[in-house]
């Protein structure tokens, strides 16, 4: 009997999902770092009135760090749980990227939510924009994911892993980044960005995400 | 071994003609005066970055469909190279940039687009340093070579966009036109070339001594 | 019909020679044992023939009817049972059960379930709503054994099947063993007990 590549990324998908929800530590210790950064954030420049590009540069900030608080798990969990094997042997490549992708896609945007309320709430931002905002998070969320998910898979193998993928993910989340800061800014009120840039990105995206999945397999199939 | 013989007499006859070139027979730029000789340098150490960048990744990409750990080395050592000329040309362009318009560091999209560079040849080297077992410290080492080789095309048509350059007008301008004095674009070629056979001499003169190195780890 | 060819394959890791220059085959429709002391190379051997590793040196081919099938494709066709497998801990028996096998296309029904886990000697009653941290290496070894025999994989690779299993179990497995064996499958057991050596039909010594 064959399977689908849906059916299988969906399998993927759902045990991740299931094992997030059964482990709460796991997405409560990114949300809580990202939380602790914005309330120092926020202590710092108290009634500071920042200009909206400084306010969008820091947003994007905080939520680059929720990220790089969680980002190593994405398959150190299953390396500590010795699940690595099982995985490989039964699960194809692209089920396994293309199932945590999406699992990580999804699990930066839950935490995006609460994330952008406190943001909002506690620099005392203005939305001109809400959509466009809205846009740029789910653009953003998916770079930072199929990035993310591919840097994380960099050390599979090896014995002793230290946290690279922060060093390892930067230059990569650039051009995800600067665009979303710029634009991120029009949306706080400063003089509107062309959304040629949401473009841009989306564009971006998808080659990182194309990129991902030719790369993959080379680090998945371990020789 | 004479081939690196020949390389290496030829090389040192191009660079010395391009010092006298740029010191004696290239005139100051409008605007730029004699400070533009310093472009002479900064511009072919720039371009090799790139070069080194480019085949790096690419012998990252021979060694994943051959898993021939030859080209694992080449893609190292070219990393180890050019880590060296983006230094240069980050430091060069440091100072043109002072001198010229009184500032070190203006985040404009060359200065930010040699920046980038600049990180991904570090995470590059600290991912190879911190995997020690040779077969997955390769394969991983051009995973990450290719990968990050995807950001440098977006990063190029994005940043001019972003942000006021405070670049000079590109001498070659958009539409192709060469806007410099005929000497100094020969110059800038020989330069060019010059910085090109450099790392190709590099290159060559390492291998020996980076086979030995990697064989007794 | 299966088979496993190794082609003068050398295997080192790290500086340390494992084995060298052997040539073996393996074929379908028998009991085949690796023995060898602690240490010897019977574990990667078995990765080698999973493709899960590449030869150091050599060649290592299986093929299926002829055919010799690359790496994605073997791994679809065989199923592995090690003691470095693990089961997600968060999960119950039925949902790791569901995962695998849902990867292999396979569907169980509530009543296949049951009648897979009694072929194992696992009690359905005992595992329900049961995360698989809480089992002990036993039951997780039945399991293990319980998605290699649902799989319907045409490779068995087998290492220490029958530790930390009772007498009784460590019968079962040399008896599910027996039927793949004469059903077709290739079955490829990596032992140092000498009762699943004994059962076996052909040995292949690693010294």
């Amino acid at each position: 009997m064959k399977s689908s590549l849906f059916h299988d990324i969906r399998l993927v998908f759902r045990k991740e999902m299931k094992s997030a929800l059964r482990f709460r530590a796991a997405w409560a210790a990114m949300l809580m770092f990202a939380l602790t950064t914005l309330a120092c954030v926020s202590l710092a420049v108290q009634g500071g009135g920042l200009s909206p590009r400084l306010l969008a540069a820091l947003y994007w900030t905080v939520l680059f760090f929720a990220f790089m608080a969680g980002i190593d798990r994405v398959f150190e969990a299953e390396d500590s749980a010795g699940t690595l094997l099982a995985l490989r042997v039964y699960a194809p490549a692209d089920a396994v990227l293309f199932g945590k992708l999406l699992y990580t896609w999804l699990l930066l945007l839950v935490l995006a939510v609460p994330l952008t309320l406190a943001f909002l709430l506690l620099m005392d931002v203005t939305v001109v924009t809400p959509l466009v905002l809205f846009l740029l998070v789910l653009l953003g969320c998916w770079g930072m994911a199929a990035a993310g998910t591919l840097v994380a898979a960099l050390g599979l193998g090896a014995s002793v892993r230290g946290s690279l993928a922060p060093i390892l993910l930067m230059p990569l989340m650039l051009p995800v980044f600067l665009p979303a800061i710029f634009v991120t800014s029009g949306a706080f009120g400063a003089e509107a960005a062309s959304l040629s840039f949401l473009f841009g990105m989306g564009l971006y995206d998808a080659v990182l995400t194309v990129g991902a999945s030719v790369l993959f397999p080379h680090l998945w199939y371990a020789d | 071994m004479n081939r690196k013989k020949i390389l290496g007499v030829f090389l040192a006859v191009l660079t010395l003609a391009v010092l006298c070139a740029v010191f004696f027979l290239v005139p100051p730029a409008e605007g730029l005066d004699y400070y533009v000789r310093i472009a002479f340098f900064h511009i072919p150490m720039a371009w090799v970055s790139v070069l080194a960048f480019l085949l790096s990744a690419w012998w990252g990409a021979r060694y994943l469909r051959s898993r021939d750990m030859r080209f694992d080395r080449l893609s190292a050592r070219s990393a180890r190279l050019g880590l060296i000329f983006v230094l240069l040309a980050t430091a060069s362009g440091a100072v043109f940039s002072k001198l010229t318009w009184g500032a070190y560091w203006n985040w404009d999209p060359r200065q930010t687009t040699i920046f980038v560079l600049l990180l991904i040849y570090g995470a590059y080297l600290t991912l190879r340093a911190a995997l020690g077992e040779a077969r997955l410290r390769a394969r991983a080492s051009a995973v990450y070579a290719l990968f990050s080789f995807l950001t440098v095309p977006f990063l190029v048509f994005i940043l001019p966009r972003l942000y006021f350059s405070l670049h000079p007008s590109p001498v070659i301008n958009g539409s192709g036109s060469i806007d410099m004095d005929t000497s100094m674009l020969l110059t800038l070629l020989a330069s060019l070339a010059d910085g090109t056979l450099l790392y190709a001499f590099l290159m060559a003169g390492g291998s020996g001594r980076d086979i030995r190195k990697e064989e007794s780890a | 019909m299966e088979e496993i060819v190794f082609q003068d394959v050398s295997q080192s890791f790290q500086g340390r020679t494992i084995f060298a220059h052997r040539s073996d085959v393996v074929k379908g429709g028998c009991i085949t044992a690796v023995c060898g002391a602690n240490g010897s190379g019977k574990s990667t051997f078995l990765r080698l023939c999973a493709h899960l590793l590449l030869p150091t040196e050599g060649s290592v081919s299986v093929s299926l009817g002829g055919e010799e099938l690359s790496r994605e494709i073997l791994l679809r066709r065989l199923s592995l049972v090690t003691p470095e497998l693990r089961l997600y801990p968060r999960l119950t028996a039925r949902e790791n059960l569901d995962f695998f096998l849902g990867l292999r296309g396979i569907t169980l029904r509530e009543a296949d379930y049951e009648a897979l886990l009694a072929r194992v000697g696992l009690r359905p009653e005992a595992l329900r709503d049961t995360w698989a941290a809480s089992f002990s290496t036993g039951m997780c070894q039945r399991l293990k054994l319980a998605c290699l025999l649902a799989s319907e994989a045409d490779f068995w690779l087998l290492d220490e099947p029958g530790a930390n299993l009772d007498a009784e179990g460590a019968a079962m497995v040399l008896r599910e063993a027996r039927q793949a064996a004469n059903a077709g499958r290739l079955v490829l057991l990596a032992t140092n007990d000498p009762r699943e050596e004994a059962a076996a039909d052909e040995v292949i010594s690693i010294p």
